[in-house]
């Protein structure tokens, strides 16, 4: 039985409570129905029997086209003025790049994202538990239990929550995304697309970079192409000093790159 | 003596008092209905009506929850306070004095339901709480001190002196009030995320606030009340809450400059942020004004006797002082909200359609969240007012009685 306020909140949009959960099944087979090339691209590399997944940018690969940060949109239906993957820019403003050594300019690109805390802030602090950690260390958000008091969004040290602060919009004529779309009230963030995750399919921006600046994967399963990498570059991990543990990582860049 | 006249009850005053009284309750009705107007509207648009960002997700509404839990200390830590040590000399504002906690305590719970998304599944907290949040701790002490106000309240209205139990309460009252005040004060404290609430000196600092504005507040109501019936405590009690209240700024003055000196001299950049903000940035005016004219000049008068015998300029002080604390309120949130930890252009998406994105956002609340607290003040002094006409005035009336047949009985008492 869908809950008062999820009716309550599709009265005010209008629409039938039912019909995001029937969608969803719906169109979560659509990726069952992409061309084999295209699941083939997507396929998650090698995985043990306990998985946890990461995400390693690599910033000397990234060119800041911000890809990833639009397929991340329709594949999550996520309403207007809200991304859950933004590309920020090194330097005061946007236009206004870094300036780095002898007054040479620099680019550099920070794509970010929820690092997907192994010991979350905003876990730890949700009253109700909505906020949680699944078998896989995907940090996730339970629409239904939110109640919408974005203490999680205080705590998280990278700002990457977003707030569905009036009733979620659409940009006309887009196509709705691949998961059910979250209600007015509650909150809302990168879930690694668990979704795909579950098809054995990488998440979307991964697949979309055009870079390959993204790699996902397993981090538990020692021949991973995320685990190889990580062994060989290092990586970094944002305010790691918090000690929050992200599971998304970041490979520097090894050379500069100046205009 | 004998009167003719029955007793003059307050309930029944002149009829030239009618007026005002009338006002009031009318000033009482426009406020809440306010209120409703203004949630009603935030329930059908949502959040969005607010001036709440994606960066500052927090605003007035949890200034005003912070504040109010704040005030509701001094009423409880006067009565229990005196209580402990024995003394009789603020019996007289007792009453009055719970009554001002247990509203304070209501509000501060009823101020929270307009800052959550979803207030119709707030039950979510009860069914499924999650124990390590500061949040669940809160809701529980809130409760239990809203409890404490009521057995209080009901101790001290009995016809017969319960001097025992209320003792006891006292016992309790106490650490209960540290802890209501320090886990709020946690609720931002815990967070890695914002360095500047991040220090231990905040539970310290929220009590001491806690013990200014609850004090001050205590006293202006007692000074109202005083004008507009014909309650009347000793006059010593205003001097003794004004002493109180030199000492209570002092304190809270002193815990502020350490952690603002310990803060400065670290010199570390997540620190010096939101300090820069405070001293010479967006919030100057009001931390300056609130150092000036919320903790100085009020201090001067508590301190000064010459300054605080005039009853008149003490409330003008007391005033001021809760003027400071909601002011130091704000000042302790907005520098923790505009300071994220990534804070790389483009910034944060802005929330709403065609909000773009924001590097550094600006908090302004409209007029949905002032109308909202309007709401909640006028539900806050509906409170008071039923208490105080249904428990502090009848009490004067019969110890007004009391006094004029036993006078030097009372004198005697009181020396
Ligand atoms: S990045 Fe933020 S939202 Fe994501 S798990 Fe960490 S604290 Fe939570
Ligand atoms: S806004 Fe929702 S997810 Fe975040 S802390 Fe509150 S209840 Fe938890
Ligand atoms: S993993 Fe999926 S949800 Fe997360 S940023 Fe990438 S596309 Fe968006």
């Amino acid at each position: 039985m869908p809950d008062a306020t999820d009716v309550l909140g599709s009265l005010l949009a209008g629409g039938d409570p039912n019909e995001g959960q029937a969608a969803m099944v719906e169109r979560t087979s659509a990726i069952e129905a992409l061309p084999a090339a295209s699941r083939e691209w997507g396929e998650i590399d090698a995985r043990s029997d306990a998985p946890r997944w990461g995400m390693l940018v690599d910033t000397e690969r990234c060119i800041g086209c911000w890809s990833c940060a639009v397929i991340c949109r329709s594949e999550n239906d996520v309403a207007l003025g809200m991304w859950w993957n933004r590309i920020l820019t090194a330097g005061d403003d946007l236009d206004t790049p870094k300036v780095g050594e002898h007054g040479q300019l620099e680019m550099e690109w920070m794509p970010l994202a929820c690092q997907h805390c192994s010991d979350a802030p905003c876990e730890k602090v949700c009253p109700t538990a909505a906020t949680y950690t699944n078998d896989e260390g995907i940090v996730l958000v339970d629409a239904d239990k939110c109640i919408g008091c974005r203490y999680c969004m205080a705590a998280c040290p990278y700002g990457v929550r977003v707030f569905n602060w009036g009733e979620p919009e659409k940009a006309p004529g887009v196509e709705e995304g691949m998961v059910q779309a979250r209600p007015v009230g509650t909150v809302e963030k990168c879930s690694l697309c668990v979704h795909r995750i579950g098809e054995g399919q990488e998440p979307s921006c991964v697949v979309s970079c055009p870079a390959q600046a993204r790699i996902f994967g397993d981090l538990n399963a020692p021949d991973s192409r995320i685990n190889r990498l990580l062994h060989d570059r290092g990586g970094d991990q944002l305010l790691k000093e918090k000690g929050t543990q992200p599971k998304v990582h970041y490979l520097p860049p090894r050379r500069r790159r100046s205009l | 003596m004998t009167t003719l006249a029955p007793p003059a009850t307050p309930t029944s005053p002149p009829a030239e008092r009618r007026g005002p009284r009338y006002a009031w309750y009318a000033t009482l009705a426009v406020g809440l209905g306010i209120g409703l107007f203004s949630y009603g509207y935030q329930l059908t648009g949502g959040l969005a009506v607010t001036g709440l960002t994606n960066t500052v997700t927090w605003g007035l509404y949890i200034v005003v929850f912070m504040f109010l839990v704040g005030v509701s200390a001094g009423g409880l830590i006067v009565v229990a306070g005196s209580e402990l040590v024995g003394s009789h000399r603020m019996e007289s504002l007792n009453r009055l004095a719970v009554i001002v906690s247990g509203t304070a305590v209501a509000a501060a719970a009823v101020s929270i339901i307009p800052d959550l998304g979803r207030p119709f599944m707030a039950w979510q907290m009860m069914v499924s709480p999650q124990l390590m949040s500061p949040l669940v701790w809160d809701m529980a002490v809130i409760t239990v001190y809203l409890t404490i106000a009521g057995i209080d309240l009901w101790i001290l209205t009995r016809p017969k002196p319960m001097p025992r139990s209320l003792r006891i309460m006292a016992m309790i009252t106490l650490p209960v009030a540290v802890l209501v005040h320090s886990v709020t004060a946690w609720i931002f404290g815990f967070l890695i995320a914002r360095p500047f609430w991040n220090t231990a000196i905040l539970a310290p600092l929220f009590i001491s606030s806690a013990l200014v504005s609850g004090t001050a507040l205590v006293l202006i109501i007692a000074w109202t009340v005083r004008r507009v019936s014909s309650w009347e405590p000793p006059s010593h009690v205003f001097q003794d809450l004004a002493k109180l209240l030199a000492w209570f700024v002092a304190v809270d003055f002193f815990l502020l400059v350490a952690e603002l000196v310990t803060a400065f001299t670290s010199q570390t950049e997540y620190h010096l942020a939101p300090l820069e903000m405070l001293f010479s940035g967006r919030q100057a005016p009001l931390f300056w004004g609130q150092l000036g004219f919320g903790v100085l000049l009020p201090f001067l008068v508590y301190a000064i006797p010459k300054l605080r015998a005039r009853t008149g300029l003490l409330v003008a002080a007391a005033v001021l002082s809760v003027l400071g604390v909601f002011a130091k309120r704000v000042n302790i949130l907005m520098p923790g909200m505009y300071e994220p930890q990534i804070n790389l252009p483009p910034g944060a998406s802005g929330g709403v359609p065609g909000g773009g994105f924001v590097l550094d956002q600006l908090y302004v609340p409209t007029w949905v969240e002032y109308g909202v607290v309007i709401g909640i003040g006028a539900f806050a002094a509906t409170l008071i007012t039923i208490g105080v006409r249904r428990w502090v005035l009848p009490q004067a009336a019969a110890e007004g009685a009391d006094v004029e047949d036993a006078g030097d009985d009372e004198a005697a008492r009181t020396h």
